[in-house]
């Protein structure tokens, strides 16, 4: 599929055809040679065609001045980069790439843990973005050794990742974009909580999965928008990104509020939940406050404040968080 | 024997094998998660290509992964083949000896104290193969002989508890470090670098080499130790020396490809109903038949599910449970 698209056309086949022949009449062409070269070092020299920049993981990077050809290998990244109006710039993501819809229609690299190293090389790429909360290192490792540039951003607060964005926008010649980006979400978010500052803090209880009983951890993008939205985190005192958390725990500490993640792998009902031996005991279940959040809330893209609005209204339904459509 | 393990023979048998790896190594090379022609493999493969990329893919990506295959299938058919004469057991392989478990385990712990799995980590699961190696190895040992099944349980029964351990490091491992271990335990050749090309050629070959030496004593070792030490063997050096060029072979191959599981088991009875059970044909047979085997999985991996792939311990276990049970009843039948 990519080579279709990477396929040098028949006509430029044809006219490296014709270039190949004279280039092995040496004689005269040596200094058409040296000429040409000379030209493209005075360029390169003038254009100052690449810079070396620590990436947000620490790796030390060659960024091409002007990167024409990007390719992003996680979901958070592709959004961001169409929000900073780069799609056009982008060609080819991976196949959990499908916000904004436009994002479907690149040529896909693969899975985020595995791309396929090759279909990333046959779209060359000036500059491959990566995340070190969804991608592995060693993809970055053998990109790099391949001879690609592999910026690496990182983010596990809404902090950062509004810095994320700012970092991807001056890395890639966008910071004005990228900047008002920023404030528009740093104004939404902003409104949430002003909005609930005054309210009585609900006890929620963010569930990763159900079986066994998984929460989020106190460094989480969850975490960080519960506390945002005006509620307590009850997993916030456990240790790791996605703890796991006895049910006696869990009851013990009895949420208010129990929230799900609203994603295709996600089947179970609430019904289903709460039918499960123990569930009928939490508060939360008693008064049907279990709701299902976009799944945004775990990926740092500026639909990260989508969610949060919405977690907001889930947690205090006697507010208005209207204030901007939802994502769904 | 069905050839008889004249220098010729074995001279020509190897020819042939090799020429099949050829040829499979080749084919492999044309397959892969970007769509490249015949013709732009083979430009590529040349350094001819107008389009770099094909060069790159071809040379950079697919290549060495075609080398490492076939290191690491040779290393854990040899490997098999040797346990299994030494052990007079036809279960025996690197993996129920628990000689995997270990290096992996040693892997893991080394990426668990610090650093990576695809850098620091080959040295330390080797000495984790060692490690299992030397402690099973103590637990087998009757009356200063090997006993067999002894040896067999003692390896089953660690390979067992060192995956618990596993699990306990796995828990313990940050989500991002898991990740990546996931996919090298199930037995995963994407991750390949020239350094581990340079380490493993010389080591691989040094040890099928070494182990070569030992085909008349595996032979004769196939009769019972008391028959061997009769025939003048050295049967006390001559296990552990065996022994040892095993655990080395698998070491290195898990380190730098995780659990590839049933190779080690099952080349080596593919290898003797061709040719049968002098180790003079079957050691260089199975080296050459667990790479050719082991290119192809690993091709099988790499395009079924383009541009995702599967990790190819994936593929041989759903190849090698079949072929075992079919082997299993065969010779249950005859």
């Amino acid at each position: 599929m990519i080579l279709r698209h990477s396929q040098p056309s028949p006509v430029r086949r044809r006219l490296g055809a014709a270039h190949s022949p004279p280039r092995r009449k040496l004689g005269g062409k040596l200094a058409r040679t040296v000429a040409l070269i000379t030209v493209f070092l005075g360029l390169a020299v003038v254009c100052h065609s690449a810079r070396r920049v620590a990436d947000q993981t620490g790796r030390s990077v060659e960024i091409p001045e002007r990167a024409e050809r990007l390719i992003s290998l996680a979901p958070s990244i592709t959004e961001t980069l169409f929000a900073l109006g780069l799609g056009d710039q982008l060609v080819g993501d991976t196949d959990y790439c499908e916000y904004p819809p436009e994002a479907r229609l690149k040529p896909h690299v693969g899975p985020v843990l595995n791309p396929s190293l090759e279909r990333i090389v046959a779209l060359k790429p000036d500059l491959v973005l990566g995340s070190r909360e969804a991608n592995r290192i060693e993809t970055a490792d053998q990109l790099e050794r391949l001879g690609i540039p592999v910026y690496g951003v990182t983010a596990q607060t809404v902090d950062e990742m509004l810095s994320s964005i700012e970092d991807l926008g001056n890395v890639l010649g966008r910071e004005a974009e990228a900047r008002r980006l920023v404030r528009e979400l740093r104004e939404r978010i902003d409104r949430v909580e002003r909005r609930v500052a005054n309210r009585p803090k609900p006890k929620v209880l963010f569930v990763v999965w159900y079986r066994p009983l998984t929460a989020a951890g106190p460094r989480s993008f969850v975490a960080d928008v519960v506390r945002r939205a005006g509620g307590v985190s009850i997993s916030d005192d456990l240790s790791g990104e996605w703890p796991r958390m006895s049910l006696e725990e869990a009851l013990r500490r009895n949420p208010d509020v129990i929230l799900f993640p609203r994603a295709e792998s996600f089947a179970p009902s609430p019904e289903d939940l709460t039918t499960l031996p123990g569930w009928r005991n939490f508060n939360a279940v008693k008064h049907h406050r279990l709701y299902f959040v976009s799944d945004t809330i775990i990926r740092p893209s500026p639909r990260l404040v989508d969610a949060l609005e919405e977690v907001a209204s889930f947690l205090h339904p006697e507010l208005d968080f209207s204030g901007r459509e939802k994502s769904r | 024997m069905k050839i008889a393990a004249t220098g010729r023979n074995v001279v020509t048998l190897v020819l042939v094998l090799a020429a099949c790896l050829a040829v499979v190594g080749l084919v492999a090379l044309a397959f892969g998660g970007a769509h490249l022609s015949l013709r732009e493999v083979w430009a590529g493969l040349r350094g001819e290509s107008s389009a770099p990329e094909a060069s790159v893919i071809v040379r950079q990506i697919r290549l060495p992964r075609v080398l490492l295959a076939m290191l690491v299938g040779a290393a854990l058919a040899v490997s098999g083949t040797a346990l299994q004469a030494l052990l007079r057991n036809p279960l025996a392989d690197p993996y129920v000896l628990g000689i995997s478990s270990g290096a992996a385990l040693g892997a893991i712990v080394a990426l668990w104290v610090g650093g990576r799995v695809a850098t620091a980590s080959p040295l330390v699961a080797f000495g984790g193969a060692l490690a299992t190696t030397a402690w099973v190895y103590f637990l087998g040992r009757r009356a200063g002989r090997l006993a067999s099944y002894t040896l067999l349980l003692a390896g089953v029964v660690t390979a067992s508890f060192l995956s618990a351990a596993i699990l306990f490091v796995l828990t313990m491992l940050s989500t991002r470090d898991v990740r990546g271990v996931a996919f090298w335990l199930m037995g995963d050749l994407s991750v390949v670098t020239e350094s581990h090309l340079r380490v493993l050629v010389p080591v691989v070959v040094a040890g099928i080499v070494a182990l070569y030496f030992f085909a008349k004593d595996l032979n004769v070792l196939l009769l019972g130790e008391e028959e061997a030490a009769h025939l003048g063997v050295n049967v006390a050096w001559v296990e552990t020396a065996i022994y040892l060029l095993a655990s080395l072979l698998t070491g290195v191959a898990v380190a730098v490809s995780g659990a590839i599981g049933y190779l080690g088991l099952l080349v080596p009875h593919l290898g003797r109903m061709v040719v049968g059970s002098d180790h003079r044909t079957l050691l260089p047979t199975a080296a050459l038949g667990g790479a050719i085997v082991l290119v192809i999985s690993d091709t099988l991996a790499r395009t079924i599910v383009a541009p995702a792939e599967l990790p190819v311990g994936a593929v041989t276990a759903v190849a090698g449970a079949p072929v075992f049970i079919y082997l299993l009843r065969r010779t249950a039948g005859s």
